[in-house]
């Protein structure tokens, strides 16, 4: 370290507190009503996943500065894959160090809850200005009505699909069931163009699906107790029986071995005419209009639609979306920066800013947002994401979302049932099997 | 003081005949003292370095798998019970199964091609250089990155694979590389010997490279042919080397992680899933760590047992 | 040497080298043919009429500027460089002395000291980066390039040592012996006699330490968080693989740029290399 650097280190570190001071507008009454300054140097860790739109993260890059100068305290942001978070937050929760807020999903808040700090304040003052959390969150993010976690956004999911393709077979829109479903894309994979699923161990696109299908055909983990597993029961059978035929009939059959990304690339390709996943399908086929196009030459995104959910079951249609905030660890030497930080991010003006970079893929936790003049300036396709948050469940349904429910998430027990029963297993073993895995897990 | 010999063995063996050996009992004496005290210098480092860094993981993994910690949470002591819910879980029966269907014939595989590269290596030929340094690349990309290259290789949708056997007219429909429980363990298989192969090459060329060419010739005129050959002048002569590298082998292969992580994730359907992976999957994704440790540790008795014979044969080397 | 005939030659030499050399280096043509083609091809369908996936007709080079414009690749890749290098001097330097003392010395707990420095060698990785976290932050090396250059030792010094202890009981003990007569100390005569003889086994422990540390994913992962001090692996797959989304191009270029360095120093070593191993393990 040379004499030079210290020197600029200081320097900056000095400016940004007298800019603090000197701020006005909301930056300044923000920066005015902390009552201690707080140390200089001092620093707020953050890390979040990348985005699936770079721009997002770029916005958030941008805010940096501002949320420093505000809060007279450094702010920065770390973005790292998704899969690579859960390592990072064990790894500092079991040292007592590391990041001061850590990105949260699913219902990882129950997880960690003894790391966390409760938020409510936060949480509570951002639910009453901003019309109230989605009915997600309290279950995955709430653990005896404490916030232990502050929602920040919700990643939805909807089938993207090819609109001429369908019309080709008699749909004129995206079909309303499953039975139906099942019809189109049987006709449809006869051409060669199938639906396409994955039901390998991936993060998203599986369990966001396998959930799905067992709610809508009213299958459950366990009942409303979460002591008493009840998967054994007509509604997964019924499930897993459709899922073998429309698998068969209907499905890319390589989709036992896909992650998250094959389905994006199979579609770009014009391998698959339909697939469930978030918004990136449309949002890169968009973006890149001059590379991705259909058999006829012309812009593929053109011909992209949203279904507005998964088709529903005899019991409904419930989706399960990334139900994403962040968690300020109980370790962290700065929970009233931290608090103030999420203050400062969830302020209408600077949220806005980063929610319209989104364009509906991620959309906003509160239901406020709903209302926001972003959605009539948006693609159509996209439209669908404005309410799509509204009937989400987590897993472990019809029990609270526990780390046991967790745990049968994280051995793809769900996912595994459907995949072992399309690969040749009798309906009724795979949910015996299935079943046999949650009592271990469950413990009863 | 004379200069330092930094000629080689050759030098070694010349001076050894001119030696006068001082009488063993006093020799044993002073060395006993000093060797002592040296040893324990020379050990410091090694011993301090992985005291400091290892000795407190390593205890706390084995206290993790008899309690019930789960992430921010201190456990209780609870004896063998994780060990015995694993043994009791379907999905670690299979990964458990995974595991030596997994090391048992990736390792197999790298002892049979390398060798054979390691034999075509051993021969001279224009490039040798050349290739020789380019049988190593697989070794020196990080695994994570090829084995991504590899995922694209064998993806369902655009595998260049399926293409070329289709292209050919070898094949009409696709071949479920990862999709397919079955296929999707030989995939891992193949990669991992596609990246563990030119450890084995490379040092089995070393190993090749001491035997004298005479033994051979020798026994060409006897009339044996290049089968009897490797069978019983090679074979024999590499057998120490084969084992040093066949512990190495199945110690990584054994305790794979990165490689199963990055193809498959241990689907579909737990086909693939390992030790290392549903132990991660667990202790990481589920935040069971006191399970995720008495997985890890089912690992323990055969890498154990591995090493244990290596330790022996050291010691028999040292003997003879 | 054995005569042999031209056609066994080509059946038993050239046709299955030429194979295995295809097999070998075909991922590495795939990355490389990835690294270039245009993003348009690889949304082209597979069944597509002009469908070449062997080659591509627009080679491009955007994928390897957009990977150094806009990633720190080569921060990473000299941060890589750096954290493998020290930490293969400081397991190189421990393994030499810990293998010499175990193979040559006779003293009381030897065998308990080298069943010891194996052991650790065992503990699968996923397991011991938790507690290892702990340790890091005791020391307070979280986000500096100490955390791994320390860490990294715990599975490359247990690998030397093994390594140079076999090689040390190759080499005949009268070497030694009578550099020691002609007054040289034990110190004296392991580091000026024996430790020259075992150059080749040092750098064969050497390369295949750095290729471990090369490597290594986990621990980087957890115990560094600022962008630029990361490594080629965990730098690559944070930046390159957004959710749903790889950016196929830059990570394959990122994949090949990221071993030209190692296989420099290999093909420059390798060699060294094989006269090495062949000390370390003839019986």
């Amino acid at each position: 370290m040379t004499q030079h650097d210290m020197n600029r280190r200081q320097f900056i570190k000095v400016s940004g507190a007298t800019a603090a001071v000197a701020a006005t507008g909301i930056e300044g009454i923000l920066a005015a009503r902390q009552a201690p300054a707080y140390a200089q140097g001092t620093k707020l860790h953050i890390v979040r996943w990348v985005d699936f739109i770079p721009e997002a993260d770029v916005e958030l890059k941008r805010q940096a500065p501002e949320a420093s100068k505000a809060l007279g305290a450094e702010v920065v942001f770390e973005f790292i894959n998704a899969n690579d978070i859960q390592p990072r937050v064990t790894a500092a929760i079991q040292s007592q160090s590391g990041a001061d807020l850590f990105f949260m999903m699913y219902n990882w808040p129950q997880l960690y809850q003894n790391a966390l700090v409760d938020v409510s304040d936060v949480a509570n003052a951002v639910a009453k200005d901003q019309g109230g959390f989605y009915g997600v969150y309290k279950p995955s993010f709430q653990v005896g009505g404490k916030w232990m976690a502050m929602p920040h956004s919700i990643v939805g999911n909807a089938v993207a699909y090819r609109k001429s393709w369908l019309k080709e077979v008699g749909a004129n829109e995206y079909p309303k069931t499953w039975d139906e479903a099942r019809k189109i894309f049987a006709a449809l994979k006869k051409k060669g163009k199938p639906y396409g699923q994955t039901l390998g161990h991936t993060f998203g696109d599986a369990p966001t699906f396998a959930y799905p299908l067992l709610w809508s055909f009213g299958g459950a983990e366990t009942d409303a107790s979460g002591k008493k597993v009840v998967i054994n029961g007509k509604g997964a059978i019924e499930s897993v029986k459709f899922m073998q035929a429309f698998w068969k009939e209907a499905c890319d059959e390589g989709g036992l071995a896909w992650d998250d990304t094959n389905n994006n690339r199979a579609f770009h390709a014009g391998e698959i005419s339909a697939s469930l996943n978030g918004a990136s399908i449309y949002i890169v086929a968009k973006r890149q209009k001059e590379k991705i196009k259909d058999d006829k030459g012309e812009p593929m995104y053109l011909d992209i639609d949203h279904g507005a959910l998964l088709p529903a079951g005899p019991a409904g249609q419930f989706p399960l979306y990334f139900s994403n905030g962040h968690g300020l660890m109980k370790y962290s030497k700065n929970p009233k920066l931290a608090k103030d930080f999420l203050k400062w991010m969830h302020t209408k003006a600077n949220f806005e800013k980063w929610f319209q970079v989104c364009e509906g893929y991620s959309v906003a936790a509160t239901t406020e947002w709903e209302k926001h003049a972003m959605w009539g300036k948006i693609d159509k396709p996209l439209r669908v994401f404005r309410t799509a948050a509204r009937n989400t469940r987590i897993f472990g349904h019809a029990g609270p979302a526990t780390a046991k429910a967790t745990e049968a998430f994280s051995k793809y027990i769900v996912v595994d049932m459907y995949a072992k029963a399309v690969q040749g297993m009798k309906a009724e073993d795979a949910v015996k099997w299935a079943e046999g895995e949650m009592k271990k897990v469950y413990g009863g | 003081m004379k200069p330092p010999i930094a000629g080689g063995a050759g030098g070694a063996t010349g001076l050894e005949v001119a030696l006068p050996h001082p009488p063993p009992a006093r020799r044993i004496t002073r060395a006993l003292e000093s060797e002592g005290l040296l040893a324990a210098m020379l050990l410091t480092p090694a011993v301090v370095l992985l005291g400091l860094f290892i000795a407190y993981p390593f205890v706390m993994g084995l206290w993790l798998s008899v309690t019930s910690v789960t992430v921010g949470n201190v456990g209780e002591f609870v004896g063998l019970r994780n060990f015995v819910k694993a043994w009791d879980d379907s999905i670690f029966q299979t990964a458990f199964q995974n595991t030596f269907y997994y090391t048992f014939w990736a390792t197999l595989f790298k002892l049979v091609v390398g060798m054979w590269v390691a034999l075509l290596l051993n021969r001279h030929f224009k490039f040798k250089r050349l290739v020789r340094a380019s049988m190593l690349l697989p070794f020196i990309i990080p695994t994570v990155l090829s084995t991504f290259a590899w995922r694209w290789m064998f993806d369902p949708t655009f595998s260049v694979l399926n293409w070329s056997l289709y292209t050919m007219g070898f094949i009409v429909t696709k071949l479920p590389f990862l999709s397919d429980g079955t296929y999707a363990m030989w995939c891992a298989i193949v990669v991992n010997t596609w990246r563990g192969m030119p450890f084995f090459a490379i040092t089995l060329l070393a190993g090749l490279q001491t035997i004298s060419p005479e033994l051979h010739e020798a026994a060409s005129l006897d009339g044996a042919n290049a089968w009897r050959r490797f069978w019983h002048v090679t074979w024999p002569l590499l057998k120490p080397v084969t084992l040093v590298v066949v512990v190495f082998s199945i110690i990584q292969t054994f305790s794979d992680f990165q490689l199963i992580y990055v193809l498959t994730g241990g689907g579909p359907a737990n086909s693939t899933h390992l030790l290392a992976t549903y132990a991660y999957q667990l202790g990481v994704g589920a935040g069971l760590l006191s399970e995720g440790a008495a997985i890890s540790l089912f690992m323990f008795p055969v890498l154990f047992a591995v090493v244990w014979i290596q330790l022996r044969y050291l010691r028999r080397m040292e003997g003879a | 040497m054995v005569v042999e005939r031209r056609w066994k030659r080509w059946v038993y030499f050239y046709l299955p080298m030429t194979f295995l050399v295809v097999i070998t280096l075909f991922p590495f043509y795939w990355m490389f043919i990835t690294a270039i083609r245009p993003d348009a091809e690889l949304y082209k369908s597979w069944r597509a009429a002009q469908n070449a996936p062997f080659w591509t007709l627009q080679p491009t080079l955007a994928h390897v500027q957009d990977l150094l414009e806009k990633t720190m690749f080569l921060r990473w890749l000299w941060n890589t460089f750096l954290i493998a290098i020290v930490s293969t001097m400081i397991s190189l330097v421990c393994g030499l002395f810990a293998g010499y003392a175990l193979a040559r010395l006779r003293f009381r707990g030897a065998g308990m000291i080298g069943t010891g420095i194996f052991v650790t060698y065992l503990v699968p990785q996923t397991l011991l980066f938790i507690p290892l976290a702990d340790v890091i932050r005791n020391f307070h090396l979280g986000n500096t390039p100490w955390a791994l250059i320390l860490t990294y030792p715990t599975f490359l010094i247990p690998f030397c040592t093994w390594l140079l202890m076999g090689y040390f009981k190759t080499i005949p003990k009268e070497l030694e012996e009578c550099a020691r007569i002609d007054g040289a100390t034990r110190f004296g005569a392991m580091v000026r006699i024996i430790f020259p003889i075992a150059v080749p086994g040092i750098l064969s422990a050497g390369i295949f330490a750095f290729t471990l540390s090369w490597n290594e994913f986990i621990y980087a992962l957890v115990f560094l968080s600022s962008p630029e001090r990361k490594t080629v692996p965990v730098g690559v797959v944070s930046e390159l693989i957004r959710g749903d989304i790889y950016f196929w191009g830059q990570l394959m270029a990122g994949a090949l740029l990221g071993s030209v360095p190692v296989a420099l120093v290999y093909s420059f070593f390798v060699e060294y290399y094989v006269t090495g191993l062949t000390g370390s393990v003839k019986g």
